[in-house]
């Protein structure tokens, strides 16, 4: 990235060339299908959410677009871990760029099953995400990152089979996102990424029921901007450990305001459904604050704005 | 930025374009024409856009629109007022800055060598408009324009304007023959012919009945809801008799056998 000096970022345990993430489900993951340079300005590519078993994902209407937002509600649609590690994993590495593997799981015999099918592939995996917005079936279905418990659990047994970077792509819907940060940092999570999508809901008002089938969806899009950019504030306040900044970016100000919050690096997904060029201007717009307050390397903006 | 999204050879990309023309149709339905920025390919009938205005964030997303005729520099839109998104697009005059992601997914296939029955239902005539004046010189083509009748006088004289011996029918009778347009195709069919669908999913699904009479191919080209364009997002899938399909990129359009596999 001609003109982007200082962007290189060592973000927990994983090297990226920028500090911009393509999130989780936003990313085809067939490298046939991406659009010539629309990879530019990014520093890593995170996968679709996989399971253990493929899922179909859930029936009936999966998107509904709100108020500068968009409500989904796709269901973990993917092809299962063993068909992503034999196929996928392999054809993403053509972007030439850490790829991050998301991991979703019902139950830790799950979580356990998932990560050692992937470790005989671990010099393609940037880094795990660990995703704990699905629900434990051994807690009644709740939440695993709802539950401190749960959580601790959860990202303690990851890190015991997964040497190599271990990140958790925490839920927003959190009683305190502080403290579920520390819980990841103290079970030996490498950075917390903060967060994923807000639980919301639509009505047919024709239809007299609920849009979609599952009731609610999570919200994403710039609508969700300032809560993603609170809890940033408030998870990087609590730990040591990055923060990646997740939830809402549009406008490459937004990607610097995440950093100034707290944010080591930034996810960006929804914005991508309307700009492919949104991460390589997120990277002039950082190069530019860099230079034009002497700064040495975007790291150093993280977190400028709690001094 | 070369893509292989569609088969047919175009590129899919973000581009920016600015409204030249916009007139209403009739019956809450308009044709606008964009000019593209930086020129465009001319995309496969079917194939589409995700059009929306530049630096708006609400509503969203770009609403998907298959062009009714492209230039090297301008495509010709039709759409209806359904919602938040089309009442916005409806309502930019001209001069306007949009932005647009295309030509994305897998349009209708070029001349074939059958006769040709294109079956349209209200706005799925959209396609065919393109396809119409693109293949009416090398091939013997009939579109069949279906209605629900009272207050579509304008769009149905307006796409008539467009399309040489458009045949017309109205659920009411007002307009054309009465009754639908999968039974006007049935009235018109010869063995072997090739059909292409677009519009209501009833319709659609009713033109397996063409199967009966010893059509040969359907293609059918599908509405969804969709986010991303390119096969990224998912938000467009369905379930077909080959498994998960994403209708931007594996579609929009599709044999006929693949998305109805239990009709009949």
């Amino acid at each position: 990235m001609p003109g982007n000096a200082g962007l290189h970022a060592e973000v927990g345990g994983l090297s990226i060339g920028s500090p911009v993430i393509v999130a989780s489900g936003v990313w085809p993951m067939e490298p046939s299908l991406w659009p010539e340079k629309a990879l530019e300005g990014v520093g890593a590519l995170c996968s679709k959410g996989l399971t253990l078993e493929p899922r179909t994902g859930n029936s009936g209407k999966r998107i509904c677009e709100s108020y500068s937002g968009l409500l989904n509600s796709i269901g973990l649609q993917n092809p299962g871990i063993d068909h992503f590690v034999k196929n996928e994993l392999i054809g993403l590495q053509t972007c030439d760029k850490p790829v991050l593997v998301n991991v979703s799981f019902e139950s830790i015999r799950e979580l356990a099953a998932i990560l050692e099918k992937l470790l005989p592939s671990r010099s393609l995996v940037g880094a795990v995400e660990l995703n704990v917005s699905c629900p434990n079936v051994s807690r009644g279905g709740m939440t695993w990152g709802l539950d401190p418990e749960g959580l601790e659990k959860a990202v303690s047994f990851a890190r015991k089979i997964w040497q190599g970077p271990l990140w958790v792509k925490l839920s927003p819907q959190t009683s305190s996102i502080g403290e579920f940060s520390r819980i990841c940092q103290d079970c030996g999570a490498q950075a917390v990424v903060v967060a994923n999508t807000w639980l919301g809901m639509a009505i047919d008002n024709d239809e007299e029921k609920p849009f979609f089938e599952r009731i609610f969806a999570g919200l994403s899009g710039p609508a969700i901007f300032p809560l993603a950019l609170r809890a940033v504030w408030e998870a990087a306040g609590a730990v040591d450990i990055p923060v990646i900044g997740c939830g809402g970016i549009t406008r490459p100000e937004d990607a610097l305001s995440m950093m100034l919050a707290g944010a080591s690096a930034v996810e960006v997904g929804t914005a991508l459904f309307h700009d492919l060029s949104l991460p390589a201007a997120i990277c002039s717009r950082l190069s530019a604050h860099i230079e034009a307050r002497s700064l040495g390397s975007v790291g150093e903006i993280t977190g400028r704005a709690r001094r | 930025m070369a893509l292989n999204v569609s088969v047919q050879g175009a590129e899919t990309s973000d581009r920016k374009g600015r409204i030249v023309l916009t007139e209403s149709v009739g019956r809450g339905c308009r044709h606008i024409r964009v000019e593209i920025e930086s020129g465009c390919c001319r995309p496969d009938p079917g194939q589409f856009f995700l059009i929306r205005e530049r630096g708006v964030f609400d509503p969203l997303l770009g609403r998907p629109l298959a062009p009714i005729a492209s230039s090297n520099n301008s495509l010709d839109f039709l759409f209806r007022i359904v919602g938040r998104g089309t009442s916005h697009m409806a309502s930019l005059p001209p001069g306007t800055e949009v932005d647009l992601r295309g030509p994305c997914g897998r349009g209708f296939p070029g001349p074939v060598k059958r006769r040709l029955i294109l079956v349209s239902g209200s706005l799925g005539i959209a396609p065919f408009l393109d396809a119409s004046a693109r293949y009416r010189d090398k091939m013997e083509v009939t579109v069949i324009l279906g209605v629900p009748g009272n207050g579509w006088e304008e769009f149905a004289k307006w796409c008539s304007s467009r399309v040489p011996g458009l045949r017309i029918t109205s659920d009411d009778g007002t307009l054309g023959n009465r009754g639908n347009a999968v039974e006007e195709a049935l009235s018109v069919i010869e063995p072997g012919d090739e059909v292409w669908g677009c519009g209501p999913n009833a319709m659609l699904r009713e033109l397996g009945h063409l199967f009966k009479i010893g059509s040969g191919r359907i293609l059918v080209s599908l509405e969804s809801r969709m986010a991303c364009g390119i096969g990224g997002c998912l938000g467009c899938s369905l379930p077909t008799a080959t498994g998960m399909k994403r209708v931007c990129v594996d579609g929009p359009v599709f044999e006929w056998q693949e998305i109805f596999p239990n009709a009949w």
